[in-house]
């Protein structure tokens, strides 16, 4: 499995009153080519107006990112192409495009291009890093000054974070609680002490947390849309689900080999697995009787692992709530949301299938819904992949 | 008068007895007699491996009262069998 994760989220709330945004958020992976590219672009005034020049120009350099053809030259045909207002005579759309190349853990190449948006933040772990942008100068028919564009190639590293955001979170504010509003410095500190807070913030929570407060800064009726996107170069984050008893109980040694060796979260899920485990570590299996439900039986407390659970009727409702993408506040307190809420929390999810038949299951009077390890441990690895992006692997012992 | 030791009593919760009735034994507390409730140590247990025994005549949901495994278990069966280990 990869040992790269490259998290990718974005966060935006609209101008008070409106119902359209003007910013334009697009993210595309092409893993043949190791590639990522997100664009960002912010088109002029706000509303459906703003959202159609906003989504040509996101459109435009997102397309021409994909393509063999130099940034800098895709950046000056966007420009071109860019209509002008005859008032203002400035440009209808500013962009960025960060076009984020991956071919090995020590090699991150990041392309980035900025017109007229905020600058964007680079961070590593928590530090500030400041990097020499190439300034390009374009003249274009009818704008009433040159245009500048600035490039930069960057090289981005594990715990690296580049934060891209649109001029609604830097002029947060302006006129009211900050006269001249939030400013660079402003988004750079409080970004800064978000990561210092929490090292391992995710981007989905760095960028809410941003735009939140941006619009905190606007008095919860924000001035303009207010876009945050968020790149995280990090290590991904691995679960490993255990469930069923080995084959045959000479087979037990390695599960727990397997067990000890892995570096992530544990997730046992099958009473007579967890017996098994808490026989080969020795710690001691205590059901949690606090949480009752209908549906799931009690998960057990065990010393070292993150979760034990039952195994059947848990992992069927579980892929049930996966595959119809529940959200985790629907779902109540019990083991299945505890086992959905790890699963969230993973990049990387391995199963080990134990392949020893359950004598008790082929009862006739058990529900139906019980039904083969196998297929729901692939259901599973199904709701996962097409429903979270989650990379998913298995083996069976 | 020495206080003697209070009874204790494994429910299972695996898979099988789960679906076969041990769901609501879990709601012990609110079918049995309060006096034998404070006498005895309820606690759950992943499995107690009897569903699997060959043989068996008795069958899920099965609970453990002191050292003796019942199986078939009720709520009457139950509460019968705690409160008779609980007064012997």
């Amino acid at each position: 499995m990869n040992d790269l994760f490259i998290d990718v989220d974005y966060a935006q709330i609209y101008k008070s009153g409106q119902k359209i945004g003007g910013d334009v958020f697009l993210l595309s992976r092409n893993p043949e080519r190791e590639q990522i590219v997100c664009t960002l672009s912010d088109g002029l005034g706000s509303g459906v107006k703003a959202n159609v020049l906003a989504s040509l120009t996101a459109h435009m350099a997102h397309k021409l990112s994909f393509s063999e053809m130099d940034l800098t030259h895709s950046a000056k045909i966007i420009m071109n192409t860019l209509p002008v207002c005859k008032e203002r005579k400035i440009s209808y759309a500013t962009f960025t495009i960060v076009d984020i190349r991956h071919p090995s853990l020590d090699d991150i190449q990041v392309n980035l291009v900025e017109y007229d948006n905020p600058q964007a933040l680079l961070f590593r772990d928590s530090k500030p890093i400041v990097w020499q942008r190439e300034k390009i100068l374009l003249h274009r028919e009818g704008a009433f000054k040159k245009e500048e564009l600035s490039r930069s190639s960057l090289q981005m590293a594990v715990g690296d974070r580049l934060i891209v955001f649109s001029d609604g979170a830097t002029q947060a504010g302006m006129g009211k609680a900050l006269p001249l509003g939030w400013r660079l410095e402003g988004v750079r500190e409080f970004a800064q002490h978000q990561i210092e807070r929490n090292p391992s913030i995710s981007s989905h929570d760095l960028s809410r947390a941003i735009a939140r407060k941006a619009n905190g800064l606007d008095r919860l009726a924000s001035k303009d849309d207010i876009t945050v996107m968020v790149v995280y170069v990090r290590r991904p984050r691995r679960t490993l689900v255990v469930t069923g008893p080995p084959f045959t109980k000479e087979k037990d040694e390695i599960l727990g080999e397997k067990l000890r060796n892995f570096e992530g979260k544990k997730i046992i899920s099958g009473g007579t697995t967890a017996l098994i485990v808490s026989r080969l570590f020795n710690k001691k299996l205590k059901v949690d009787l606090s949480c009752w439900s209908a549906d799931v039986p009690p998960v057990s407390i065990m010393e070292g692992f993150d979760l034990v659970t039952e195994g059947m009727l848990t992992l069927s409702k579980v892929a049930t709530a996966l595959e119809q993408k529940k959200s985790l506040r629907t779902l109540p307190n019990d083991a299945v949301r505890k086992f959905v809420a790890l699963m969230m929390d993973s990049d990387q999810v391995h199963f080990i299938v134990g392949t020893k038949i359950n004598e008790a299951h082929q009862d006739p009077s058990i529900p139906v819904e019980i039904g083969i390890r196998r297929t729901i441990i692939g259901r599973l690895r199904k709701a996962l992949e097409d429903n979270y992006l989650k990379e998913t692997s298995q083996e069976y012992l | 008068m020495a206080k003697r030791e209070k009874v204790a009593v494994k429910i299972c919760v695996g898979t099988a007895c789960f679906v076969q009735g041990g769901a609501d034994l879990l709601l012990y507390d609110e079918f049995l007699d309060p006096i034998v409730l404070a006498n005895c140590e309820i606690e759950g247990v992943s499995c107690l491996g009897k569903c699997k025994e060959a043989g068996s005549k008795e069958g899920a949901p099965f609970v453990q009262i002191g050292d003796v495994v019942h199986g078939d278990m009720t709520e009457k069966k139950f509460c019968d069998l705690v409160a008779e280990a609980v007064h012997a």
